[in-house]
């Protein structure tokens, strides 16, 4: 996850080229250490860079770097001319690279040529089984023809070796959780949380998905990380505020008959429900009495 | 015996300033060689995985309280069950790495480089120095020492009654082998091949990457971890938050 420090240095850094000052090439280095996508900035301002001959021959050996990066926005931006060009001066250079090899393959992909793609993905991968990248461009490619069971299958068999990359239990967890296989996402969000537990938004969809789950051991828990999400965010939230409400709401009417602590369930519950109005009063006001009326139904019905 | 022997700024010239200027400049000779020499190395799957298999159980061990005790147990048992545990390694297999890595042809070629590439200078260096800089008092040691140091700072210096602050310069050879460490991970970045001392205490150590004892360590802290389920503070901490909010 990028620090707050750095997205602010990203976004003076984006104002700052996007208005004509310099700073072009210190953008696109952050971008590239930070991993984040940005494309379409990425492709604008490195192609500037790259047509300009006079940049380029300061970059020096950064060039091919950004020759890379390049290309990758431009498949990104589906500008495939822009990004077979910069593939070709990139083998020209370098022929036999493994990187170069792997660009290829991905804009086989962007083509959408499926099969050649596959294909080239696996050779690379024999030579070199331990490239995480082209591990996750076959899953991506799995996805994006609609395979989702070849996604999850190779989405399992990369973290069966790389079981600490937390992205990837993260699209797990999001690829069940759009299959509806909620049990298996409550694992993988709990992998997730597991690797950066004071992350608010994986306790937020850990306590969606054991909310969905139903039951009232896991709507007890549920709420349990409702609640640590506004601890996480200060009380900011909204759907964390209008969790905890629905959870309430739920617990009571599950046990019913089975007449557990209900007194400090209810703070939480009449807290939230208040910090939520004064939330609506100040962002939505006209909004305010449909949800007046939602929350009374809530604590009617429980 | 606590005589103030004055030394001529000539030394500090000609023996202390270009001493420490050849031992920088052969570092960073050496950390260009062994960059031009370096294989590369290609890890093997089974390493990577148990790589990962280790920093997983350790985010488990360190988060262990943010995920619902029936989640923990299920992990637990999964990675140190007796049978098939991801953790487990059976005593028969427990691969000695040492043995592993000698029979690894590039692994040991590349160690042997870079204890030649170790070695060799130290040697050559230490051989100039005496050969150049011996017979005559060099510096000053700022703080008294005993009598035991003797035989090993003033190795060049044939008087017995001289004190024992004042050191030959092979000790300043051995002070600048040794404090040269900081400032070439300012010149040459982190990782640099100069690093001598701390690949000398990690052969001291054992090996440094030890596959199978690590994941049978990992195992044992496992076993004992607790599960002390951290959310039902944060419900609390959470009902201070909105009473702070709405206030």
């Amino acid at each position: 996850m990028v620090t707050k420090t750095e997205e602010s240095e990203l976004k003076n850094l984006e104002i700052q080229v996007d208005n004509g000052g310099g700073g072009a090439w210190e953008y696109l280095s952050l971008v590239r250490k930070l991993k984040v996508r940005r494309s379409d900035k990425v492709l604008k301002h490195g192609l500037s860079i790259l047509n300009d001959s006079k940049l380029r021959s300061k970059l020096g050996a950064d060039e091919w770097t950004l020759y890379e990066q390049v290309a990758v926005a431009a498949m990104d931006c589906q500008c495939l001319d822009v990004a077979q060009d910069c593939t070709k001066a990139l083998r020209k250079r370098f022929s036999e690279s493994k990187r170069v090899g792997r660009l290829k393959a991905m804009l086989l992909e962007a083509k959408g040529s499926w099969e050649k793609a596959e294909k080239a993905y696996s050779s690379l991968l024999e030579d070199n089984p331990l490239d995480q990248i082209i591990h996750k461009r076959r899953v991506a490619m799995a996805k994006a023809q609609g395979n989702i069971s070849g996604a999850i299958e190779w989405l399992n068999k990369y973290l069966e070796i790389f079981m600490a990359d937390h992205d990837a239990w993260r699209e797990l967890a999001e690829i069940y959780s759009s299959l509806q296989m909620y049990k298996q996402a409550a694992f993988c969000y709990e992998e997730v949380i597991l690797a950066q537990p004071t992350v608010p938004l994986y306790h937020l969809a850990y306590a969606d998905v054991l909310y969905t789950l139903g039951g009232l051991e896991n709507v007890q828990t549920a709420k349990k990380y409702y609640a640590s999400t506004i601890d996480l965010t200060g009380g900011k939230n909204t759907r964390a505020l209008f969790g905890i409400c629905l959870c309430t709401s739920a617990i009571a009417q599950l046990a019913k008959g089975k007449n557990k602590e209900d007194k400090e369930g209810s703070q939480l519950q009449s807290l939230a429900a208040k910090a939520l109005e004064r939330d609506y009063k100040q962002r939505a006001p006209d909004k305010l009495p449909q949800l007046t009326t939602a929350l009374k139904s809530l604590t009617l019905s429980s | 015996m606590a005589e103030d022997l004055v030394l001529d700024t000539a030394i500090r010239d000609w023996v202390l300033i270009p001493l420490s200027v050849v031992m920088v400049l052969i570092g960073v000779l050496r950390h260009i060689v062994s960059k031009l020499l370096r294989s590369s190395q290609t890890p093997d799957i089974k390493i990577v995985r148990e790589g990962q298999v280790m920093l997983r159980a350790r985010n488990l061990r360190a988060a262990a309280n943010f995920i619902p005790s029936k989640a923990f147990r299920a992990r637990k048992l999964y990675y140190c069950n007796e049978e098939n545990g991801l953790l487990f390694v059976p005593k028969g297999q427990a691969t000695n790495p040492q043995a592993q890595m000698f029979s690894d042809p590039n692994m040991a070629m590349d160690m042997m480089k870079k204890n030649l590439s170790m070695i060799i200078p130290q040697t050559l260096t230490f051989a100039w120095v005496n050969f150049f800089f011996s017979g005559f008092v060099a510096a000053k040691i700022p703080f008294p020492l005993t009598q035991r140091f003797r035989s090993m700072l003033q190795n060049g210096i044939d008087l017995s009654t001289v004190d024992v602050s004042y050191v030959s310069s092979r000790s300043w050879y051995f002070l600048n082998l040794f404090g040269l460490r900081g400032l070439f991970s300012l010149i040459l970045g982190e990782e640099n091949a100069v690093d001598d001392t701390q690949r000398m205490m990690q052969m001291g150590g054992g090996f440094g990457f030890d596959p199978s004892k690590g994941l049978s360590v990992e195992k044992d802290n496992l076993d004992i971890t607790q599960h002390d389920w951290a959310l039902p503070n944060f419900e609390h901490h959470a009902e201070d938050v909105l009473k702070r909010v709405i206030s």
